[in-house]
């Protein structure tokens, strides 16, 4: 018990931490001023209206990525899964380039074609990989994600060549993510959203420690096998989906925090699941607080500051576990 | 429930797409407190009859009942707290501890928020006690022989505390001190504690010596069904198995040896 | 001779058949009176609207050398980036004379009309425009404003990227009579964090041809005050897109947008 809640303390104090930093130069009075709400002016407003959402959207995201990083693992039973395994980030991006390629104006237009890209490319992967009856078959899942990803990452690729330069440019930086468009509707949105496939995700913790088994162990100890994984597949998308359309594709985080917290923490997934969110959410504000100061006033798309982070965590953590 | 925990009826089952039946007309049952072996030569249906009678298929025809209701009928939850599976091969992809391990067989019957009661840590020391791993309890399973990892899956479905045990060629991998173990602990069972006990094995000497009844399978069909002693007979074996073989008899019980080329047409058993 | 990319121009007599690679360089083709000698350009060269007649051979950077070539030139010329480095080397090869022009900064302006009128045999046409344009600099270079409009240069809001001072169009804002809130940046564009542009504060956000709506819509946008309020001045045309000898009009059309604050 006393392990977590040191835990949930350092993770508080990292957030506290992300939010006293930025580009802009302000003191540890009018961090303090900004979050107690008892100042305005410019700066209360970067605190509470730029630092604040965008610190917890980036805490939201980094879990719910990490949470479905760990799902998907043991659904695929595959050590090198991650969210965007199953194709949505080649139909999220698709979806976001044709938006920006066509110049739409609406505010949200990037974010809900981006949601709708990703949607049609978790559909039409969960279609091909439905093989007989009501089956899902892990392997054509994998398969599938990888084949309607590289499609959608290949039409992207004809529309950005077609499309006149600037736009070309502006959406691979899309691609890369980033937390700039952080605000309090955002995080409400994803918030509220995000409740129920988290929720449904931590009551499968148990089927899912039986599903990294096999799925015929998993299904002589108890576990309906074959509802499992629709349910954890389709919640995974879905969870995954809005995350990319909010911020776009930032890799590495559900990839790399399942395995370090499994290393380290815990190995079943009642206590991996939660251990996990806390864990990515913290990393992924981390990385968003580098991406923001490390050359201020220039920002650096999040995407890069996880791999950087991740790849050699992950080179670490593959030693350890080849020892 | 009825007093039968398995009752397979006049079962069929061919999959879509073959042109013949991989299981044709076998009717089955077992008792509390019976050790029933199912043998025959590799794609004799031995392993289609098991996943019919677990519910893993459904018969093309015929029936199958696990405790009196039809085992479609019943959850997969419902089924994993009467009935414990040892296959022949796992592969752990994010190994575990083994005391972890065999929890596993208590989930069946935790609620999906309860955390473990007393009884189920002591059904799990139980259950690692009788296989004789008690001492692996903390080692991590990637690190157990084949024959440890064998029994810890056994003492993974003892946890389940079920009233059926399904053994699909679990002993494959044991030498002949565990595997000896292994069936001393499920014959031990059955007698004891009236559990029903399946086992499907390569190793017919041996569960000859230990079942109340042996089916021989042959093409999806039952050749022979009934005690060790009608059923090890050497017309039988070497239609079955396409190879001579001498019967002899152990403790009242036969026991076949298969011969070699130049020994054939010698047939040097004595049977009494 | 050489240009400025250091690379020697081997020209036995003035080009006939001329392609250019740069529409900024098209521009300063057509204003010394070259235009007929254009025999290909590229499809960004929008002005003067005598070049759309032109065929287009594709873009500038990294261009297709077989459409190049299609078109028979014995001249191309280049906008000055190591980029272009290995397709002058392969019109080396060819035999196809090959010039770069430096042509990033108004300073810049001058001396490219220059090399370019030498190198078209039109050197005199080139040197009255290089003075007279070089008068009107200094002229717009000496004005003094007693107030200087705080001005974020908004290329495009996700992600936010801004004009740095590395760009012309610092120096056009600044001729204006504005301040760009990050003239401090060396590189002509950058990607920066919202925050950054909101400590800094500017009084106007001025959009090239970009629609405001975008920007308008965001919730996060409106933590800058000039969004929320609106501010924003819209400027149109080519000359905000490259240095030419437009320059002054840019610089004109800028002033008067800001003192009115009007989109």
């Amino acid at each position: 018990m006393t392990r977590w809640l040191v835990l949930i303390a350092a993770v508080a104090a990292i957030l506290l931490g992300a939010v006293a930093l930025g580009p802009a130069p302000l003191g540890v009075g009018d961090v303090w001023r900004g979050l107690t709400g008892s100042a305005e002016g410019p700066a209360a407003t970067i605190v509470r209206d730029l630092r604040l959402p965008r610190v917890l959207l980036a805490f939201l995201v980094g879990g719910s990525l990490s949470v479905t990083g760990a799902a998907l693992q043991a659904l695929v039973r595959n050590p090198l899964a991650d969210p965007y395994l199953l194709g949505l980030s080649g139909g999220a991006g698709l979806g976001a380039v044709t938006a920006i390629a066509l110049q739409l104006t609406s505010p949200w237009a990037v974010p809900v074609a981006a949601l709708v890209g990703a949607i049609g490319a978790i559909l039409l992967v969960y279609r091909v990989a439905v093989v007989t009856g009501s089956v899902l078959d892990t392997r054509v899942l994998l398969l599938g994600g990888v084949v309607v990803g590289a499609f959608a990452a290949s039409v992207m690729g004809a529309i950005m060549a077609l499309s006149p330069a600037p736009e070309v440019r502006n959406a691979l930086m899309w691609l890369l993510g980033s937390f700039g468009r952080a605000s309090w509707q955002a995080v409400a949105v994803f918030a509220v959203y995000a409740v129920i496939p988290l929720s449904m995700l931590y009551g499968l913790a148990r089927p899912l420690d039986l599903l990294a088994l096999g799925e015929e162990p998993a299904r002589f100890l108890g576990t309906d096998v074959e509802r499992t994984k629709r349910v954890l597949y389709l919640t995974a998308s879905a969870l995954t989906a809005v995350a990319v359309s909010l911020s776009g594709i930032i890799g590495f985080v559900g990839l790399v925090v399942p395995h370090a917290v499994r290393l380290t923490w815990a190995r079943l997934h009642r206590a991996l699941l939660p251990a996990a969110f806390v864990v990515g959410g913290a990393l992924m504000v981390i990385a968003d607080a580098l991406a923001r100061t490390a050359f201020a006033p220039l920002e650096m798309p999040v995407g890069v500051v996880t791999a950087l982070i991740g790849v050699p965590v992950f080179v670490l953590l593959v030693r350890r576990w080849a020892s | 429930m009825g007093e039968l925990i398995v009752r397979a009826d006049a079962v069929w089952f061919r999959y879509s797409g073959a042109e013949a039946d991989a299981v044709r007309d076998i009717t089955l049952s077992v008792a509390p407190g019976e050790l029933v072996g199912i043998v025959g030569p590799n794609g004799s249906g031995k392993t289609t009859l098991l996943r019919l009678v677990l519910g893993v298929l459904q018969p093309t025809a015929g029936a199958v009942e696990v405790a009196g209701q039809p085992v479609a009928r019943w959850s997969r939850r419902g089924l994993a707290r009467l009935v414990g599976v040892v296959a022949q091969r796992e592969e752990p992809m994010f190994p575990l501890r083994v005391d972890q391990t065999v929890l596993f067989g208590r989930y069946p019957h935790l609620g999906p928020l309860g955390a473990p009661r007393r009884h189920d840590l002591e059904a799990v020391q139980n259950a690692l006690d009788r296989c004789d791993v008690a001492d692996l309890a903390e080692r991590w399973v990637d690190t157990l022989s084949g024959g440890e990892w064998q029994r810890v899956r056994i003492a993974r479905a003892l946890a389940q505390e079920p009233k059926a045990l399904v053994l699909d060629e679990a002993t494959a991998n044991l030498d002949i001190r565990h595997e000896m173990e292994v069936f001393e602990l499920t014959a031990r069972l059955v007698r004891q504690e009236g559990i029903a006990a399946i086992v499907v094995t390569h190793h017919l000497n041996l569960v000859a010596r230990y079942a109340d009844r042996i089916v021989v399978m042959d093409r999806g069909a039952a050749r022979a069904s009934g005690s060790p002693g009608d059923v090890l007979r050497k017309d039988i074996l070497e239609e079955v198995f396409e190879w001579p073989v001498a019967v002899t008899q152990w403790g009242g019980v036969p026991q076949y040896v298969p011969l070699r080329r130049d020994e054939s047409g010698a047939d040097r058993a004595a049977t009494p | 001779m050489v240009d400025h990319a250091g690379h020697p121009v081997r020209l036995a007599s003035p080009p006939e058949r001329i392609v250019s690679l740069s529409p900024s360089l098209t521009e300063l083709l057509f204003a010394l009176g070259s235009g007929e000698r254009l025999v290909g350009r590229t499809r960004w060269s929008a002005y003067p609207p005598e070049a759309q007649a032109i065929p287009s051979v594709g873009d500038g950077l990294d261009p297709n050398l077989e459409i190049v070539t299609a078109r028979r030139p014995d001249l191309v010329v280049f906008y000055h980036t190591p980029a272009n480095a290995a397709a002058i080397a392969r019109l080396d090869d060819l035999g196809i004379g090959s010039l770069s022009v430096r042509l990033d900064q108004l300073d810049d302006v001058d001396p490219a009309v220059r090399l370019l009128g030498r190198v078209t045999g039109d050197s005199v046409r080139a040197d009255s425009l290089a003075d007279a344009f070089r008068r009107e600099l200094n002229r717009l270079r000496r004005r003094s404003f007693d107030v200087r409009v705080g001005a974020l240069l908004l290329a495009w809001d996700a992600p936010p990227i801004v004009i740095g001072g590395g760009s012309f169009l610092s120096e056009i804002v600044h001729l204006a009579g504005g301040r760009n809130v990050f003239a401090d940046l060396r590189q002509p564009s950058a990607t920066v964090s919202i925050e950054a542009i909101a400590v800094r504060a500017p009084d106007v956000v001025v959009l090239v041809e970009e629609s405001e709506l975008t920007v308008a819509g965001r919730p996060e946008w409106e933590t800058i005050t000039a969004v929320r309020e609106r501010r924003f001045v819209r400027v149109h045309g080519s000359e905000f897109s490259w240095p030419s000898l437009r320059a002054g009009q840019a610089v004109a059309q800028l002033a008067g947008a800001l003192s009115t604050g009007s989109p």
